[in-house]
This record gives C-alpha cells, structure tokens and sequence, in this order.
C-alpha cells in the first residue's frame, strides 16, 4: 500500500473514532446540499463503509466522491486535522486505478488532456494565440533565466487572456527578461490530479517538466494558483531544481524593488484567496503586499479571509460535475464580498476569476471581479506616474 | 428493517412528495447515517442502516413524512447536526431518518417582544449570526456550537456555557410547533414567556429525543447584546484547589455568564506556571460598569484562594478553545466516552474518589490525562470526566456495566444521570436507578398517548416497557 492510500486509511478511520462534524461548518458543498455524505464527515464514512466491503462504489458513491472541492476549508474546523481533502483525492485515485469510469463530465477532460495536451479541446497552436501581439519570447536554452509558465487556462480562455498579457507586460515594464513556451507548453496536469487520474498524470507531469527544464530557466512564474500548486507539491523535487514563483510573489519582487510604482488610486478592493493559492500553498501576504503598495488604495478584508476563505466554487471539478452547486457557492462568495462595499474583487487564479465573474453576471452584480496582473496593469495606467 | 415491497412503497410515496432529491436510499448515502457519536457495539458499526432518509423543508413535509410512516408501521427518527453522543440517532429498527437540516430559516425576529422563531433545523451558530445583525442573542453556547441544530438542542436539553446568565435552551423556549405521531399539528401555545393558562406543553418535548414527535418550530427568548464582555483565567496547584475559587464564586451573589473547574496536564500554552494543575476560568457579559465590578470582584476571590491570573490575550485564546475543544477530540484520543453527571456538590469529591478509585479499576480502564476532573460553575453542575473504554475481551459489555455502576454511583449520591447529552440507548437501561416506577409508568402513558404504535424514535430514551 503506498503512502497516500495508507494515510486515506488513517484518516476515514480516525474521523470514524471521532464524528464529531465540526467539518461540516463553513464546508461550501455541505452547506449548499445539506446531506451528509456530502460532506468530509460523511464522504469518509462511505469511503469507510466502501473499503470495509459494506458499501458497494456504485454510480451513486463515485459521484459523492467527486463532489468535494478540496478547498481543505475543513482543516481549520477539524481540531484533529484530518488531511480530508488528500483523502478524498486518494480515495478518487483508488476508484479509477481498480477500474471505476470517470464521471462522464472529467472523462471528456481527460480525453482531451490525451489527445490535445490541454482539458479544454483546443488545439496546441491555439496556446500561443494570446501572444500574437508580443514581440518573439520563446524561451531559448541556456539565455532563459525565468520562464513563464502560463497555463492552459490562461492561454487558452478568450476571456482570461488578458491575465498572462498583462504580466507580460508588467515584465516588460520593469524591463525583466524572460520566455514562453508558447504551443510548446503543456497542461501541468492538476485537473487529471484531482479526479484522480494518475497514470494520465504521470505521462503529463514527465513530459511537461523535461521540458521546463530543457529550458534551463533558472525560475519559472505562473499566475496560475493550480498549476503554482501542482508544480511546487506534485512534481517530486522540481521545486529543488528551479525556483518556482507564483506570479503574486514575482510581483511583490518588482514593487518593493521600486520596478513598478502605481500612482494613487481611491479605489476600494477587497481580495479573494484562491484555495491553491492560500490554504494549499500558504500564499497570503504577496498579493496584499502589491495592493497595499498602490498608494491610497483601501483594501477590505471580506468576513471569512485567508485561512478561512471561502472557495469560489470552481475547484477540483466539481464545477463540471455539480454546475448548480458551483455557481450557488460562488454567488454565496460574491454577497461576501459586495457586503465589504469594495468595487473591486482582485484575485489571484483563473478559476476564480471565472467562476466569480459567472456569478457576478449571473446576478447583475456591480462588483468587478479581476486578476491581480491585470489590476496591477490597470493601476499603473491610471496615470503615467506608474511607469520608470 | 422494511420488507422490499414496503421499502419500494415508502421511497415512492416520500418522493412523491418531497420530490427524488430529497429521498435518500443507496447505501453510500445512508452510511454516515448509520451512526451518531455513540460507542454503539464495535462489531455492529455497519448493522444499522436506516430504509430511507428523507429531507423535508417545511412543516408540511414532515406532515406528508410522517403520515406515510404512520401508514406502514414505520420508525422515524428525527435528526438535526447529528452531534448526539447517546445513541439516540441510530436507526436501531431501520425506518426514515428525518433529517431537519434543510429546515433552517428564520421565521420571524421580534425585537420589541425579544424572541425569535425558527424552523429547527438552523444551527446555533446560523442562528445567533443572524440574530446579532438585529442586535440580538440566543447566548447558547454548547460544545458543539457549529454543527448543533436548535432542533437537536431542544430534544436533548442542551447545556450552554453561558447558562448561569442566560440559562440553557430548556428556559429559552417559548413555544413550540410540533407535527405529532399522527401528522398532526401541534402548536404548544402561545409565543410568550409566561402565561398561567394552559398546561405547559412545551416543555414536555424539551429532552424528548424525537419519541413523542418532530418540533418544527421553536420560539425562542433572545436578548439584547451586551455592552461588554469579559472573562478570568486563573491558575492553580490542582483542581481542589480551583474549586476552592469555584466554590466560593456559586455562593456569593456575583452574576456571571458560566465558568469551569478543571484539572489539566499543561496548561503553559496559556502562560500557567508548569506546576500548575488546576484551572479556573468565568465569564462576564452585561453594562460596562456592571462587568467591570464583576471581573474586580471574582478577581479579589482567586488572589484569596491562591490562583495566579492569566494575561488578557491569553485569556481570550483560551475562551475561544471551547467550541474547538469538542471537535476533533477523539480522533485525538481513541476511544474514549465522556460523563456529563450531575452530582450535588457537597458529595463531589466522593463521587470522584468512588468513580476513580473504585468503578474504573474494576473495568481496568482510567480517565484520559487532563481530562479526570471538571466541573461547570454555576447553577448547572455537571461534574464531568473523559475515560478510555475497557479493552479485550466483552470489552462493550464491561463499557455497559461501568455505565450502570456510574449511574448506581451518581444517582445514589442524589444527582443524575446525565445532565446534557440525554438518554438515547447509552442510558436507557439505567433510568429506572434516577425513576421510581410511577415515574416511569407515567412517562410510557404519555408517550403512548401521543405515539400509540410507537413509531417515533422507537427504542431510544424510555427503558423497554414492562408487561
């Protein structure tokens, strides 16, 4: 038995000691179902149940299975500190290695990971399609010292794009150096990750990090929270060999250096932390630190923040799977921000970003919700100050 | 368990009704239903499945819930966070597990008559959130704070914290609405505090583990929220000696929210000098003026008997442990069980002394380190303890005979059984040492006058009947 499926063990057998249910509290899926076993408490019953034989992992069991964001929100309700969430995905890891299909919604993802390198059926060249405008940036062996990982998101979203554009430029701005990969990257995996789909993974996470390191980049960047996780937790000594930097903590670099310096600003923003950023990565300072550098900036903390924010909604694909639930989680997230007055959402992912932006449109919402390059691109325009 | 022909019948009427979402029957949906928090015996954790789970969202659902089990013959066992310790939520006999925790709103706030009506399936957290943005209170504190529902509050007669002040959810309820074994409404009386009319049926379904029906409404006294807040902490050699200061604090006539006696392993996370065993803390909520003599006062009797007062920060973390004190605690400690018995204080110490000197070694089991003395300041004197369950062989049977000798034990000395948690099935077989018969007979004529085919959480708080 190997160490994840071991410690899955542990846990559904310590929750089952316990049962206390204090998971249950703030648990964003929980609160929007109201069942039990769809929660950490309950999902680790039936995964308990399932392992002892006394539950068969029937069409039902696989999708409670996938119906956990894995925000660990629960981690800071539970005193014990039961890693629910790596349960979960070892348990999502145990269903498909004994040969239970993938729900129907993640198969498509994953087919799409086989065929084209990317979930979202969009050809490789259409990677580079959101830097046709920028001067030639393919990274080159050996002249590469940091690399820009963009992510398939990101590159691939027409309505995200303006994110990694907006680094690029900020790089620019501060007269960094560095390359892209371009319809040479490669999805870093995380979504076939979380649903459990490991030997995907594996022939993604080898090819994707020969690559990374043919660049011979001595620090790669991404803007993206899940594949900033993925990359730093789930590619064994990657983090060793180069320094891996979310694009949160690159900028912070380039503000408290004096590089990029936003003039005054009135606006009020509030600022959503992505799980992957915050209670995976434990990346809380860096994105506030740049929106507290923006002089005259006022930044309002929402009722639930940092450790104990809530997830949008978008994780772990439960926003494929349970499409209603998502949005109802994310619109909950939205009210709590709005109830902080701030006309400014600023967040640091692109499932946030998108998931967040659905329901604020969903609800006519005046509430802006946007990444933290692009404000940061945006801030430095607002008058000409912001340039060296 | 229901026969396949009743088992398709049932799940057909309830969804005919309630609509399929809100009918629950595939195992892996009934399995974190199968138990509550009680040790039930080790080798049956998977015997009790209920039939069905169904999850209505209002009064009338419960009605429709509730006339298809009368039809068939069918157990219901009412559910709200499903926190319970005693067994009370395992579907011993299958059947519906009703579960209220779709039934969360607020109906009503009434600020100038200070109360609030709820459906019962609203946690007590949910529930004092909304109320403080009317600037109001329910002030109940339990354990299990977060996931508690108000509905399960009341069927166990909960305890707070906060008790001495604000008294517990048995002295908050006002009325109750109740949907009766034959799906009939009842509504107890009317939304008041006091009234000489009537007989007082409300409090007939505080503690009444859902065997006499399902609340669906409570009415429930608030209060305004406090000017100020505060809270001691002090430090002691052991627990005797903090009881000194406990002591002293419930015979004098200072008005306190609640506090706690204990004796604990370490307590320097909290700035106590290593040596010191014992810990006191009490809390203050009121005028500014009126906490602030209050907090000058305690704090003179702790100086008096010995105890060293923590810092303010200190202070605050600690109070703010409570709720997180009960999360998590047993995956922390294996098995284990707690007491919550109510022993008349002038026999504490003698309870102690027989609990641990006499009862537990029989059983070859002893109290988790820090866990052997404690005991709630105030009118509500539970004198608690956490023990680890017998081990080896017949290891539950041993676990049930030590239940009854602590029962034999407290209800000798004049207490009680359990002060909070109920009877469920951890202490259903020892009622008869805390109920004369008549008591008993009475308690089985009232719940055969409102359950006669005893479909209503069947098997749980009352000893079997006799013939």
């Amino acid at each position: 038995m190997d160490a994840e499926i071991e410690e899955m063990n542990k846990v559904v057998e310590m929750c089952a000691f316990c049962r206390c249910g204090c998971c249950k509290d703030e648990c964003p899926m929980y609160s929007e179902i109201l069942e039990e076993a769809i929660s950490p408490k309950g999902r680790n019953f039936m995964i308990r149940a399932i392992l002892r034989g006394e539950v068969e992992p029937d069409e039902r069991a696989i999708r409670i299975a996938y119906s956990c964001l894995l925000c660990k929100r629960d981690e800071q309700s539970c005193t014990a500190g039961l890693k629910n969430s790596e349960a979960t995905e070892a348990f999502r890891r145990f269903l498909v290695e004994n040969g239970f299909p993938l729900l129907r919604e993640h198969g498509l993802m994953a087919k799409s990971l086989e065929n084209y390198g990317n979930p979202w059926q969009e050809s490789k060249a259409a990677r580079k399609r959101w830097a046709k405008d920028l001067k030639a940036k393919k990274a080159v062996t050996g002249k590469t010292d940091t690399l820009f990982y963009v992510g398939c998101t990101f590159a691939l979203d027409r309505t995200l794009q303006d994110g990694p554009r907006a680094l690029a430029r900020l790089m620019d701005m501060a007269g960094e150096s560095y390359g892209l990969l371009l319809e040479d990257e490669l999805c870093c995996g995380s979504t076939v990750k979380r649903i459990g789909d490991m030997k995907l993974f594996e022939k993604l996470r080898k090819e994707n990090e020969k690559r990374l390191l043919e660049t011979g980049a001595k620090r790669i960047v991404t803007a993206c929270a899940g594949c900033y996780k993925t990359l730093k937790q789930d590619y064994p000594g990657l983090a060793k060999k180069v320094e891996l930097l979310h694009s949160s903590e690159y900028l912070e670099r380039l503000v408290k250096g004096g590089k990029l310096k936003p003039p005054k600003t009135m606006l009020k923003v509030t600022y959503h932390d992505p799980c992957h950023l915050g209670r995976h990565t434990s990346i809380y300072d860096p994105p506030r630190n740049i929106l507290r550098a923006i002089p005259g900036l006022k930044l309002i903390e929402m009722k639930n923040s940092r450790e104990l924010a809530r997830c949008c909604g978008g994780g772990a694909g439960v926003k494929t799977a349970y499409p209603e639930i998502s949005r109802k989680a994310a619109i909950k997230r939205l009210r709590e921000a709005e109830r902080t007055g701030a006309a400014v959402i600023v967040t640091s992912c692109p499932f946030c970003v998108q998931t967040l932006t659905a329901a604020a449109e969903s609800v006519g919402s005046k509430t802006e919700v946007v990444e933290l390059a692009v404000f940061l691109s945006r801030s430095l325009d607002a008058e000409d100050g912001g340039r060296q | 368990m229901m026969d396949k022909q009743t088992h398709e019948l049932v799940r057909k009427k309830l969804a005919d009704v309630l609509g399929e979402s809100k009918v629950l029957w595939r195992r892996a949906d009934l399995a974190p239903y199968t138990k509550d928090t009680y040790r039930i015996r080790f080798e049956e954790e998977y015997k009790y499945f209920p039939d069905v789970v169904a999850l209505p969202e209002s009064t009338s659902d419960v009605q429709s819930i509730v006339k298809i089990a009368s039809e068939h013959n069918v157990p219901i066992i009412p559910k709200g966070g499903g926190s319970c310790r005693t067994g009370m939520l395992v579907p011993i006999h299958g059947g519906i597990v009703l579960d209220t925790i779709k039934m969360n709103k607020v109906l009503e706030v009434s600020v100038p008559n200070l109360y609030v009506t709820v459906q019962t399936g609203i946690t007590l957290k949910e529930l004092e959130g909304q109320l403080s943005e009317h600037g109001l209170a329910l002030n109940q504190e339990q354990g299990s704070f977060r996931m508690a529902t108000v509905g399960g509050s009341i069927s166990t007669s909960g305890f707070s914290r906060k008790h001495q002040k604000y008294g517990t959810i048995a002295d908050r309820v006002m009325s109750l609405e109740v949907v009766l074994a034959d799906g009939s409404v009842l509504r107890t009386g009317p939304k008041v505090l006091y009234t000489s009319t009537g007989y007082r049926l409300h409090q007939l379904f505080i503690g009444s583990e859902g065997t006499l029906g399902v609340i669906t409404e409570a009415t429930l006294r608030v209060e305004p929220l406090p000017e100020a807040k505060d809270a001691l902490l002090a430090f002691y050699d052991d627990f005797w000696a903090a009881n000194e200061t406990a002591q002293r604090v419930m015979a004098s006539c200072v008005t306190f929210t609640g506090g706690e006696a204990f004796g604990v392993e370490d307590a320097t996370e909290y700035g106590a000098p290593a040596e010191k065993k014992g810990l006191f803390y009490i809390g203050f909520e009121g005028t500014r003026g009126e906490v602030d003599a209050q907090v000058d006062y305690v704090r003179r009797m702790v100086k008096e008997t010995g105890g060293v007062l923590a810092g303010r920060d200190d202070t605050a973390r600690f109070m703010d442990r409570y709720t997180i004190q009960w999360c998590g605690a047993r995956a922390l400690t294996g098995y284990e069980d707690p007491l919550t018995t109510y022993v008349p204080m002038e026999r504490m110490r003698e309870f102690y002394n027989k609990l641990y000197g006499e009862i537990m070694p029989r059983y070859d089991t002893g109290p988790l380190p820090g866990e052997k003395y404690s005991l709630d300041v105030g009118r509500y004197r539970i004198v608690a303890g956490r023990y680890h369950l017998p081990k080896g062989e017949k290891a539950w049977e041993r676990y049930q005979m030590m239940l009854r000798d602590i029962a034999e034990l407290a209800t000798s000395l004049g207490g009680s059984i359990s002060s909070c948690h109920g009877v469920g099935l951890a202490h259903r077989d020892n009622l008869d040492l805390e109920y004369s018969s008549v008591a008993l007979d009475t308690m089985w004529a009232i719940k055969n006058a409102l359950d006669p085919k005893n479909i209503m959480n069947p098997g749980k708080k009352l000893p079997p009947r006799r013939k």
